[in-house]
């Protein structure tokens, strides 16, 4: 699914966290939102998903205009930094999560839901673990659970907030290949947010660069590596050309 | 000079807790005598008053303890405490709630006076709670004469007792859910949204499995009051034994018509109920904690961050 986002700014109190960005993001792209903390792309990607309502501008999925749309019913898939699991179910619960408040018309059967929920699990390498609760499962496990909750409900998008922001470099790392190649064979159209340039070079196609709310650099790693005009972007990646 | 040595705490080794721990403690003079004031503390205001309570009840025989709760005026104080209990604990509960999400998930103008709002009732007299209702439904209240227009009895009736007890209990849920809400944050919420959750699947199967146990706790603390406020309750109270007495109320009367065996009887059933919630309110307590514990736990975890 495509987005595109036109002028869109929103402030907290007198703060302007996003200001007067667009952007437009094709289908099956991989694109990461890069810039310092407080430059307001978190804000962007929660305003993507509808936990955040922009003060001016609009957002489309592909045609239609969600700009006023409730988060529950844009269905972003939303991957959260703290993974933000529900402690209280099981690993299983947490997955079908998605599919058990679907309205009833939509809604699987029991077997439908177990079967999806297992192959998730397998696609994730964590099958055997659908019993335990989520504080029995190390950061990376705990991670890859909230990528599967988020794909059981089939969404068109999917937004990752710092997804491995809380892990260790190798974990990290390991996920990251993981995501490249999970992206690479379902071709979902995502967006993730990283302070990470090493992280936002390898893993997407295409990166967007952020300070104090507003694009600063939109291009491919090679383009915006290859040398800009720019002074934060050269100042931010280090580019000492 | 070996003999200096300490085998416990040998030189180059750190043994942090063990220097904490005396850092931070008295010497054992001190302890004992604080420990001492505690205990005769303890026993004098808390222990000592239960124990003559339920002596007291006991004293003629068991056969006149029981004999207490065959009378009919005091089975009917037993009734109007639990159905005034009945009514405004679940109306504060759901209060509590609605308080406690609003205040804890909203950044709104006039919270902090909410906040100040709910509060009130333990700051102002009790009797004052009853007051405010004599003032605004009584006969000559503000309410009064269209009340009495249209025959609806509130003052010295089951309403206004109902009233009164809901107004002194108000902030207890509420208070017991804000910390707990606060530790938690709202991403499992936001997170059930994008899954597609509408409002009340998310409070459902969210937020109230998450705050389950600090809500009992609110729910229990809230109950005690209810059943034990005698304040409030008086001043709308008509205090006519059989008709508008609730066991507190009853206690006194009973005390005052020099029918000690059968106050004391009451006075014990009501310790008794108070004791009762008293252990669940631990269980609560412990469970609640365990439950803070985890919300903070999942806020604090991904701040720790390993740059490669």
């Amino acid at each position: 699914m495509s987005i595109e986002i036109t002028s869109l700014t929103k402030s907290f109190g007198a703060f302007p966290a996003v200001n007067d960005v667009s952007l437009k993001i094709e289908t099956g792209e991989m694109v990461a939102f890069l810039g310092p903390s407080g430059s307001g792309k978190t804000t962007l990607l929660r305003l993507i998903a509808g936990l955040e309502f922009a003060d001016k501008g609009e957002i489309f999925f592909e045609a239609e205009n969600v700009t006023m749309k409730s988060a529950n019913e844009r269905k972003a898939g939303f991957v959260f930094q703290s993974y933000a699991l529900f402690n209280h179910m099981t690993i299983f619960e947490n997955i079908a999560f998605g599919l058990r408040v679907a309205p009833r018309a939509k809604r699987l059967t029991k077997e439908k839901i177990r079967e999806r929920v297992l192959s998730l699990l397998e696609t994730i390498q964590l099958s055997g673990l659908e019993n335990r609760f989520p504080v029995q499962l190390s950061g990376g496990q705990r991670q890859r659970i909230a990528f599967a909750r988020a794909l059981a409900v089939e969404p068109k998008v999917l937004l990752l907030d710092e997804p491995f922001g809380a892990l260790d470099a190798k974990v990290r790392r390991e996920l990251r290949t993981w995501l490249g190649e999970f992206h690479e064979r379902t071709r979902l159209t995502s967006l993730f947010v990283t302070h990470d340039q090493e992280e936002a070079f390898e893993v997407a196609d295409r990166v967007v660069i952020f300070d104090k709310g507003s694009v600063q650099k939109i291009g491919t790693p090679e383009e915006i590596r290859s040398g800009t005009s720019n002074a934060f972007v050269r100042d931010f990646l280090a580019l000492d050309i | 000079m070996a003999s200096f040595i300490d085998f416990r705490n040998p030189p180059g080794s750190d043994n942090r807790a063990d220097r904490l721990i005396r850092a931070t403690s008295e010497p054992l003079w001190m302890r004992r005598l604080l420990i001492g004031i505690v205990l005769v503390f303890f026993t004098l205001f808390l222990a000592l008053p239960l124990i003559v309570v339920f002596q007291g009840a006991l004293a003629k025989g068991l056969g006149t303890f029981l004999s207490a709760f065959t009378d009919r005026d005091i089975l009917h104080s037993v009734q109007i405490t639990l159905l005034v209990a009945v009514i405004a604990v679940p109306a504060n509960a759901v209060f509590g709630i609605a308080a406690a999400w609003a205040i804890t998930r909203f950044r709104f103008w006039g919270r902090a006076l909410l906040l100040a709002l709910i509060d009130l009732p333990l700051w102002v007299s009790p009797v004052i709670g009853g007051l405010i209702y004599v003032l605004l439904c009584g006969r000559r209240g503000y309410l009064g004469a269209w009340l009495q227009a249209h025959d609806i009895r509130i003052i010295f009736a089951l309403p206004g007792m109902v009233l009164a007890t809901t107004f002194v209990t108000f902030p207890f849920v509420a208070r017991s859910l804000i910390p707990l809400m606060e530790a938690q944050g709202c991403e499992e919420e936001e997170a059930a949204l994008t899954l597609g959750a509408g409002g009340f699947e998310i409070l459902r199967r969210i937020t109230l499995p998450k705050i389950r146990w600090g809500f009992f706790y609110g729910l229990i603390l809230c109950n005690a009051r209810a059943m034990g406020e005698f304040g409030a309750v008086s001043v709308v109270s008509a205090k006519i034994s059989g008709v508008t007495n609730t066991m507190p109320l009853e206690i006194e009367r009973l005390y005052n018509d020099y029918l000690f065996a059968s106050a004391f009887a009451v006075a014990s059933a009501l310790s008794l109920l108070a004791l009762i919630t008293l252990s669940l309110k631990t269980l609560a307590e412990w469970k609640n904690r365990r439950q803070f514990e985890a919300g903070q736990r999942s806020l604090l975890e991904p701040t720790i961050e390993t740059t490669p």
